[in-house]
């Protein structure tokens, strides 16, 4: 851990974290000392890559219900399966079996029907879960409520009756919002707007028409008539986590940061395989060294002076200070 | 690729022989007729004259070249200080971040990041550095750097949480 405080901001103290609230749901802290970039990552990777388990496939066999097939399918999905020490589960794309397993998903079944007058609610303590399934808390759905009850899945008159298989496999919210560890993320910097980051619409007075941030209090309010200092930037953020009840909040956290260094050590490893190829290709260049974007080519036109383009007495197309310019092509190394 | 990269060379030898009596006319003045190809392809060629050596490095890195679907990729055009790199699957989530890690990078001139286009999922990051390092070795700083910088807010975050634990169950 030899990272260089010289590099942050600040007075080079280091990142700081604060937590001012949680609990099972909930975490709120205060993380300072980093950069914007830095802080907006993290949030962006807690809410869309961090790995959890949802209903993904569903068989359905019997489905008397007045809910069409894939509306209860699309709410199965949505319905939030614990998650935690999803480690222990691979992605179904990564596994060694066919198509699907015990080690990368685990199988729920619900079978209800109803037959008395009442209407008959299904809940998701209903889905029954297999036991082939690396550990036996991975897929349970969540059941956060007193009553035990846990999500409702639909309601069935008397007569009506549903039955279905469903496969719940690792994702991230990046591909479907139902793997989403997270229900809202709160981000929020500078308080007092003294940087400007936002242009705050008024009718006359922007400081008592807009309410005050429950943070406005840990911030300096700005002086009367202080100038704006156009250098400053942001160091203290605001998150407020709230998890879906799959993972912890804490934990979905520590898992953020570490889909960010899984992240960065793939690319690090991917680097170091190959890294010289500025070979021929059709696609997107690099901006070469003094090119301007235009002129090296005939630009399609040409003045009767013979002296079109960018070509002039200072030696035509010839090599500038940075060697050799990589348009066209030789049939050297280009 | 290869076969119609060394028919332009033929066509470029014939445009060096044209430019021994016509030396710095452009090329849409060299003889009627030209195409655009072939007016680059004789730039090219002059050049190669003046810069002998930075043509064999570049030759050299040819060699190494793979035709492998990767991660990362270092556009063509590049140089050693100055590069642009072409991240597949990555976003804004690691292309500001990395943007800001190695700009604070003391030998490194100038780095940005762009999208170029939303439906494609490529992120593009441009480094020019000072003759110090190279534009690579910043890359691999900057990677090395937010892995660190995950590791000190990832220990900051365990450690308040446990203080934080500690203070309420007291």
């Amino acid at each position: 851990m030899d990272y260089d405080n010289m590099m942050l901001d600040g007075e080079s103290l280091g990142p700081t974290v604060k937590i001012s609230a949680a609990d099972s749901t909930h975490v709120d802290f205060e993380l300072t000392n980093v950069d914007l970039s830095f802080a907006n990552s993290l949030r962006r990777v807690i809410q869309a890559e961090v790995p959890t388990i949802a209903i993904d496939l569903v068989e359905v066999e019997v489905n008397t219900s007045v809910l069409a097939d894939e509306f209860v399918a699309h709410r199965l999905g949505l319905i939030p399966l614990d998650s935690r020490e999803i480690d222990q589960l691979n992605y179904t794309r990564d596994c060694d079996c066919e198509n699907s397993c015990g080690k990368c998903t685990v199988q729920l079944t619900l079978h209800a029907k109803c037959t008395s007058d009442e209407v008959m609610k299904v809940y998701a303590r209903d889905l029954i879960v297999g036991i082939d399934r690396p550990n036996n808390h991975i897929g349970n759905p969540v059941i956060t409520d007193p009553d035990g009850l846990g999500s409702l899945i639909c309601k069935l008159r008397k007569g009506q009756e549903i039955k279905l298989n469903c496969i719940a496999k690792k994702g991230i919210a990046k591909e479907h919002a139902k793997w989403s560890p997270t229900a809202a993320v709160g981000f929020e910097y500078d308080p007092h707007n003294k940087l400007h980051h936002l242009d705050l619409w008024y009718e006359t007075d922007a400081a008592t028409e807009w309410p005050k941030s429950k943070y406005a209090d840990w911030e300096e309010p700005p002086a009367e008539g202080e100038p704006f200092d156009f250098n400053a930037v942001p160091s203290r953020f605001y998150f407020e986590v709230e998890g879906a009840g799959n993972i912890e909040p804490d934990a979905i956290i520590q898992e953020g940061i570490k889909e960010l260094q899984k992240k960065l050590a793939g690319l690090i490893h991917g680097l170091g395989e190959n890294d010289g190829m500025n070979g021929d290709y059709d696609g997107p260049r690099s901006p070469d060294a003094m090119d301007g974007g235009v002129g090296w080519q005939d630009q399609g036109y040409t003045t009767p002076y013979g002296n079109a383009g960018n070509a002039s007495a200072w030696g035509g197309g010839a090599a500038t200070a940075y060697g050799t310019t990589p348009y066209g092509n030789s049939g050297g190394g280009w | 690729m290869a076969g119609k990269t060394r028919a332009r060379a033929a066509e470029a030898e014939e445009v060096d022989q044209a430019d021994i009596t016509m030396e710095d006319a452009p090329p849409s003045a060299q003889k009627p007729g030209y195409s655009q190809e072939e007016g680059s392809a004789m730039q090219e060629d002059e050049g190669e004259e003046n810069d002998v050596a930075g043509e064999e490095e570049e030759e050299e890195e040819e060699e190494e070249e793979e035709e492998e679907p990767q991660r990362v990729r270092i556009l063509p055009g590049s140089t050693e200080t100055a590069a642009s790199f072409e991240f597949l699957k990555e976003g804004h989530t690691l292309g500001n971040a990395l943007r800001y890690i190695i700009m604070k990078n003391p030998g490194v001139e100038f780095c940005a990041y762009t999208i170029p286009h939303p439906s494609e999922d490529k992120m593009n990051l441009r480094i020019q550095t000072y003759d110090t390092t190279t534009a690579t070795a910043a890359l691999a700083k900057g990677l090395q750097d937010i892995e660190d910088l995950c590791d000190v807010v990832a220990d900051e975050f365990w450690t308040q949480r446990d203080k934080f634990n500690a203070a309420q169950n007291k």
